[in-house]
């Protein structure tokens, strides 16, 4: 697959942090460490690629909470393929950031 | 509850960064930085840095987010741009042909000098009288013998008249110091004539009845070391001594001959020279009883013994315009064998109204009029290198040479443009692509009745008949409404299904 050959560490963590919940900026930001200026252009290339798609909340649901709507991210399926491909190259990459099944377990 | 000024840093720094967004994903940002913005100030984690900080790194995060957003769509501009068989790469290829030709032409004194005008006061008011039109006044055609009677028979005809000899001299300024120039034999008048004498001569002394020799800088720089000691010694020309008064700028002198050093001589010395001799006569006209030679020349007719002769006299202007001239003519003739080597119509393109819009006809006019700038400068600066930078022409046959190298580079770039510009797609004027033959053999007894083709962005398809006839004499644009745009190359980012 060319997206998985091209796929840098910091846009494996970001695929990982979405699928591992963390479904907006500022929440990847929090949990990989990398600074805003890195990780919204990584997620728009992402999106572009094809491997995450945003979301943005209902206005209602904002408006209840008496906050702006935010834009939500979620992998796509050949998203989720990419970043099972990616394991082997990073295979550190599952205990940096555990899935929620995982943290169960 | 009033808020911290400092609180409003990052909001601000935000709306800044918006600002550097291209207008199209604008909202979009500025809305995903305002949430997360909100939400980065109303962090609830003791552990974090204070929300005030954490607010300030992202909004300068932010910064470099529109950075690059903003050098992400200069990247792709760029590439659609280079993209072969994009216009802009069309026109950057002609561009880089025509400055290199700018830059030889540049690199070459004797290219460029025949393209300046003559630095003479009044040029437009100075002829040079030859025997033998244009071809005259690059070589010596004027006997002294008849600029002596000219002198004081044409009064009526010419203010001022100066004549001058071109010859090899070597100069003897001491022993053992010998240096061969391209001399010229002038009448005194020809440097006040000329109206370079005041300016230019930058040393002038007592002659002490001596004739006056002025070098060119350059023969002053390299034979003499810019030595100002030289002015007003003593040499010996063709056993004859003459004064070093003085230096003339190079460059100045562009009149024919190749002169860099000139001896200037009074009446009296002149008259001691032969008089079949022959060289070149420049006459002043200004404040004749004629007009002047509006259209660059006009002619002489004396009647001698029964004996008619003919003289053109050429103003300097006319003369410097010669490369010029024959540039043009060639132009001419090109335009002219235009039709003998291509149709010159561009095909049938839709109405404004039913696809084109004005400013797309408006960008495609203006492409080909950019094509055929840039060919003809490619053209003109290429062959004024050729005719007048390897070997030194006179002008008139560096003029031939370059309506001669000029002449088939014309006419077949023209063709090349007219070509192009009809396999071009009038929407983003790339170039056409995969040519298909369709129609069927046995209708109109070829192989097929056209070829077809099509724009790679899927904005129309172009017919193009193979044989013209009354109802489809020439290629015709279709264009295809938005509903195809999913068929080809560049079609909106695929969505996928998510999981």
């Amino acid at each position: 697959m060319p997206v998985e050959a091209r796929l840098s560490h910091t846009a494996a963590m970001i695929l990982q942090a979405i699928h591992a919940g963390h479904i907006y900026g500022f929440s990847v930001m929090a949990m990989t460490g990398l600074p805003s200026g890195t990780v919204y252009p990584a997620m728009r290339r992402l999106e572009r690629d094809g491997l995450i798609l945003s979301k943005w909340e209902q206005q209602s649901i904002a408006d209840a909470e008496q906050r702006p709507p935010r834009k939500y991210y979620r992998l796509t399926r050949t998203g989720r393929a990419t970043l099972d491909a990616v394991y082997k190259r990073y295979p550190l990459l599952e205990k940096m950031i555990p899935a929620p099944e995982l943290e169960r377990a | 509850m009033k808020r911290n000024p400092l609180d409003l840093a990052p909001l601000f720094i935000v709306r800044t960064a918006a600002m550097l967004v291209p207008r199209s994903g604008r909202a979009d940002w500025t809305a995903e930085w305002d949430a997360e913005l909100w939400h980065v100030s109303h962090a609830e984690d003791d552990t974090a840095p204070p929300a005030g900080q954490d607010a300030l790194i992202f909004s300068l995060g932010a910064i470099q987010d529109a950075f690059w957003i903003r050098c992400d769509r200069l990247r792709s501009c760029a590439g659609l741009a280079l993209h072969r068989g994009s216009a802009a790469r069309c026109l950057l290829t002609l561009s880089v042909l025509a400055i290199a030709g700018v830059a030889v032409w540049l690199c070459t004194p004797r290219a460029r000098g025949v393209m300046l005008r003559v630095p003479c006061r009044g040029a437009a008011d100075l002829v040079m009288i030859t025997s033998n039109g244009y071809p005259g006044t690059q070589a010596p055609s004027i006997p002294l013998a008849d600029y002596r009677e000219w002198t004081t028979d044409t009064a009526s005809l010419y203010s001022q008249i100066a004549f001058y000899q071109p010859a090899v001299g070597r100069i003897h300024l001491k022993h053992h110091n010998t240096v061969s120039l391209s001399m010229a034999v002038a009448s005194g008048n020809i440097f006040r004539m000329l109206g370079v004498g005041d300016e230019h001569v930058s040393a002038s002394s007592a002659a002490g009845g001596h004739p006056r020799l002025y070098l060119a800088r350059s023969v002053w720089r390299r034979d003499y070391r810019e030595d100002p000691g030289v002015f007003g010694r003593t040499a010996n020309v063709a056993g004859q001594s003459v004064v070093i008064a003085g230096v003339l700028p190079d460059g100045d002198w562009r009149l024919p001959g190749g002169v860099n050093a000139w001896l200037l001589e009074d009446a009296q010395s002149l008259a001691d020279l032969p008089p079949s001799l022959k060289g070149f006569v420049v006459a002043d006209i200004r404040n004749a009883a004629f007009p002047p030679p509006r259209a660059g020349w006009r002619s002489m007719v004396e009647t001698r013994d029964g004996i008619t002769s003919r003289y053109a006299c050429i103003s300097l202007d006319s003369i410097a315009l010669q490369p010029v001239l024959s540039f043009a003519c060639s132009l001419l003739l090109a335009l002219l064998a235009l039709p003998a080597v291509t149709a010159l119509s561009l095909g049938d393109y839709p109405r404004r109204r039913q696809g084109l819009g004005r400013r797309l006809i408006l960008r495609r006019w203006l492409f080909l009029a950019a094509k055929f700038f840039l060919v003809l400068a490619v053209v003109f600066f290429w062959s004024t290198d050729l005719a007048f930078g390897p070997v030194s022409f006179d002008l008139s046959t560096g003029s031939g040479i370059q309506a001669l190298t000029s002449f088939l580079p014309l006419l077949f770039g023209f063709r090349w443009i007219l070509q192009d510009q009809r396999r071009r797609c009038p929407v983003c004027l790339r170039l056409l692509s995969n040519p298909a033959r369709v129609g069927q053999a046995s209708c109109n007894f070829l192989s097929w009745s056209g070829t077809e083709l099509i724009c790679v962005s899927g904005h129309g398809l172009l017919h193009i008949p193979e044989l013209p006839t009354s109802w489809f004499s020439r290629q015709r644009w279709l264009c295809l409404d938005p509903s195809w745009l999913s068929l080809f190359v560049d079609p909106p980012p695929a969505r996928t299904e998510p999981i």
